[in-house]
C-alpha cells in the first residue's frame, strides 16, 4: 500500500476514526489490526504470515529468556541464537543475490563453468526494518535497558507498527513503548498539526519528488544521449528527487502518528545545510545512523581487536594518530554495512557506502592540511561566502556519489561520469535545450518555487518549530499559507498514470 | 571509591583524551562542553574511562550517559559491588 495512494488514505482515515471511538484500553489493538492489515495488504501469502511469525516468535522466546538468564553466560547464548536467526533469515530473504552474483564472478575468474540464476523470495513489506527493530530490541534487553515485553500481542505489535513499515524511521522499544500503548484521547492540535505535517509532505513527494523524478529518469534512462551539464543536473536532481522522497514520506508517517498521539524520532535535519560529509550523515536518515552507530561501530570501536589495533599502532604512530587506526578501520566496516543495507548490489555499496567513507576520511584527514593553507593565505573561514562554498561543495560530493546509487550497474556509472566531461553550460541558458528531458517550462517554473520554498523551510526549522510558529500566527496568514500549500499540492502534484505515483524509492530497502 | 577521588581521575582522563589541560569535569559537564567530544571521540574516552577504572561499560550506559555525574554514577556503581 503506497503512502500516496488512495487505498492508504481510506485505510488510515478508517483506522484513525475507529482508533478514537473504541474504548481507550483497546486502542492498540485496533492499532495492531491496522499493522497487519498494511503488512499483508499487497502480499498475503502463507510464506509471509509464517516470516513475520517465524521472527516476532523467536523474538518473544528470545528476549524472555536472555531476561532470566541475565548477567549469566546463557543469556548471551540466546541473544547470539536470537539475533543471528533473525539476521540469518533476513540475510537469506534480502541478500542471496549478492551472494550468488559473487560466487559467480568468482567462477568466471577461476574459469569454472558454471552460473547460478537469480532467485526471487517472496518477502514482506519493511521486513528490513523490523527485523533489525527486533534486533535491536533483543540487544537493549541483553544490555539491561528494558524488560521484555510480556504480552505477545503488543510486541506484535511494536515489531509491525504500520506507518514505519515502508521507509522507517527506526524505532527503539524504551522510547515508543508508552506511546504505543498508552490510551490517547482525540487531541484537535495533534490533528491539525499532524495533517500539516502530512501535507508538507505530501507537497515535497508530489510537486518536487515525482516531477524531478521525470527529468532525472530522462536523462539516467537514455545516459548515452546526454553529455555535460545535463548530467551535473541530474545527478543534482536526483539527490533533491531522493531527499523530497523519503522525507517527504517521513513527514508523512510522523503527521499520521502524531495524530494519533505518538510520537516518532526524527529522521532528517535540513542535510542540505551541511558544511562537510559528516555532517551531512548526522543530519541524513539520522535513526539510521544512531542505529549503526549504536549497535555495531561502539562495539566495534570497544572491541578487544580494535584496542589492539590501537595498541600497535602506538608503536610506530603518535598517540593521537594511533587513535584513528581502529577509527578508520571500523568506519570502513560501518559504511560497507551501509552499502549493503542500501540494496547489497555493488553499485550501493560504493554510492552510499565506500565513497561516503572516503569523502570522511579525506575530510578528517585533510582539515588540518586545509586550515594551514586558510591561515597561510589569510582566507576567513567565517564568512557567509566560505561557508556557502563549503554546503555547495558537500552537495555535489553527495551528489556524485549518488550517481552510484542511481545507476542500474557499475558499467552505466562510469558510463555516466564519463559523459559529464563534457563543457556545455549554455543547455542551462538557451531557452529550448533544458526542456527536452520531459519538463517543459511551467514544469520548470513550479520545481524552482517549490525549491525556494522547500530551502526556505529547511532553514527556518533549523531556527524554529516552522509548524508552532505558523500555528501561532493570526487566523489570516495561518490559513492563506495552509491553503497555498493544499492548492500546490492538488494542482501541481505530479500523479503520474492512473493516480498511482511511482513507487516511493526508499519502500525497497 | 569515593566521587571525588573518581571526579579526580576521571578528570585526568578527560584531559588525555582531549588533549586540553584545561579542562575541568563537574557533574553537569555535557559533551556541549568540551568542544572535541562528538560521537566518534566520545568511544574513545569510553575505551579509556574503561582502561583507567578496570571496568568494562555495558553498551545501554555507553549510549544513554546525559552528562558526567551520570558516567560517576555508573562508575561509582561497578567499583563498589
Amino acid at each position: 500500500m503506497l503512502l500516496t495512494s488512495f487505498s492508504f488514505w481510506l485505510f488510515l482515515a478508517i483506522t484513525l476514526i475507529i482508533y478514537f471511538i473504541v474504548p481507550k484500553k483497546m486502542q492498540w489493538v485496533i492499532l495492531l489490526i491496522s499493522s497487519l492489515v498494511f503488512l499483508f495488504y499487497d502480499n498475503f501469502h502463507l510464506s509471509t504470515v509464517l516470516q513475520a511469525l517465524f521472527i516476532l516468535l523467536i523474538t518473544y522466546i528470545g528476549s524472555q529468556k536472555i531476561y532470566e538468564y541475565q548477567g549469566t553466560k546463557k543469556s548471551k547464548v540466546y541473544l547470539l541464537l536470537s539475533t543471528l536467526t533473525i539476521l540469518g533469515l533476513l540475510v537469506y530473504l534480502k541478500y542471496s543475490n549478492l551472494f550468488l552474483v559473487i560466487f559467480n564472478h568468482f567462477c568466471n575468474l577461476v574459469h569454472i563453468n558454471h552460473h547460478f540464476g537469480m532467485v526471487y523470495h517472496n518477502t514482506l513489506v519493511g521486513i528490513s526494518y523490523f527485523s533489525l527493530i527486533m534486533i535491536s530490541y533483543l540487544l537493549d534487553i541483553y544490555h539491561g535497558a528494558h524488560k521484555p515485553q510480556k504480552n505477545i500481542f503488543k510486541l506484535a505489535l511494536f515489531m509491525s507498527y504500520f506507518p514505519i513499515l515502508t521507509t522507517g524511521p527506526f524505532i527503539r522499544y524504551e522510547n515508543v513503548n508508552d506511546e504505543l500503548y498508552d490510551k490517547h484521547k482525540f487531541n484537535y492540535h495533534n490533528l491539525c498539526m499532524g495533517l500539516l505535517r502530512i501535507a508538507w509532505g505530501l507537497f515535497k513527494v508530489l510537486v518536487i519528488s515525482q516531477r524531478i523524478a521525470i527529468f532525472v529518469d530522462g536523462v539516467y534512462g537514455n545516459y548515452m544521449q546526454f553529455n555535460g551539464f545535463y548530467i551535473v543536473l541530474a545527478a543534482m536532481f536526483f539527490v533533491i528527487q531522493l531527499y523530497t522522497n523519503f522525507s517527504g514520506s517521513i513527514d508523512i508517517i510522523m503527521g499520521v502518528s502524531e495524530i494519533m498521539g505518538i510520537t516518532l524520532p526524527e529522521n532528517f535535519q535540513a542535510p542540505f545545510f551541511s558544511k562537510t560529509i559528516t555532517e551531512f550523515w548526522r543530519r541524513w536518515h539520522i535513526t539510521l545512523g544512531t542505529f549503526l552507530k549504536d549497535y555495531i561501530f561502539y562495539p566495534l570501536m570497544k572491541s578487544d581487536f580494535m584496542q589492539g589495533l590501537n595498541r600497535k599502532a602506538q608503536k610506530f604512530l603518535s598517540k593521537k594518530q594511533a587513535k584513528k587506526i581502529p577509527l578508520y578501520f571500523s568506519m570502513l566496516i560501518m559504511w560497507i554495512l551501509i552499502g549493503i543495507w542500501h540494496g547489497g548490489a555493488f553499485t550501493y555499496i560504493i554510492g552510499s557506502g565506500l565513497l561516503q567513507f572516503i569523502f570522511i576520511f579525506l575530510e578528517d584527514i585533510l582539515t588540518p592540511v586545509s586550515q594551514k593553507i586558510n591561515k597561510r593565505l589569510g582566507i576567513n573561514t567565517e564568512t557567509f561566502g566560505y561557508k556557502l562554498y563549503q554546503v555547495i561543495r558537500t552537495f555535489m560530493l553527495f551528489s556524485f556519489a549518488m550517481i552510484f546509487f542511481r545507476a542500474n550497474s557499475l558499467k552505466e556509472a562510469f558510463g555516466i561520469i564519463q559523459n559529464i566531461f563534457v563543457w556545455n553550460p549554455w543547455i542551462l541558458l538557451d531557452n529550448t535545450s533544458l526542456y527536452l528531458v520531459g519538463l517543459d517550462m511551467l514544469d520548470f517554473r513550479v520545481l524552482i518555487i517549490a525549491l525556494i520554498v522547500l530551502f526556505g523551510v529547511d532553514y527556518l526549522s533549523l531556527k524554529m518549530n516552522v509548524r508552532e510558529k505558523l500555528f501561532a500566527q493570526n487566523i489570516v496568514f495561518r490559513w492563506t499559507v495552509i491553503y497555498l500549500l493544499l492548492f500546490a499540492i492538488i494542482i501541481f502534484g505530479c500523479y503520474g498514470e492512473g493516480f498511482n505515483p511511482a513507487t516511493f524509492i526508499y519502500r525497497q530497502f | 571509591m569515593e566521587r571525588e577521588e573518581i571526579f579526580t581521575r576521571l578528570n585526568n582522563v578527560f584531559r588525555d583524551v582531549f588533549d586540553d589541560d584545561s579542562i575541568t569535569v563537574n557533574d553537569n559537564t555535557t559533551a556541549d562542553d568540551i568542544e572535541d567530544w562528538d560521537s566518534l571521540e566520545h568511544i574513545n574516552l569510553i575505551v579509556a574511562i574503561e582502561q583507567e577504572f578496570g571496568l568494562k561499560f555495558n553498551m545501554h550506559d555507553v549510549t544513554t550517559f546525559k552528562n558526567v555525574g551520570e558516567m560517576v554514577n555508573v562508575i561509582s556503581n561497578y567499583l563498589n559491588k
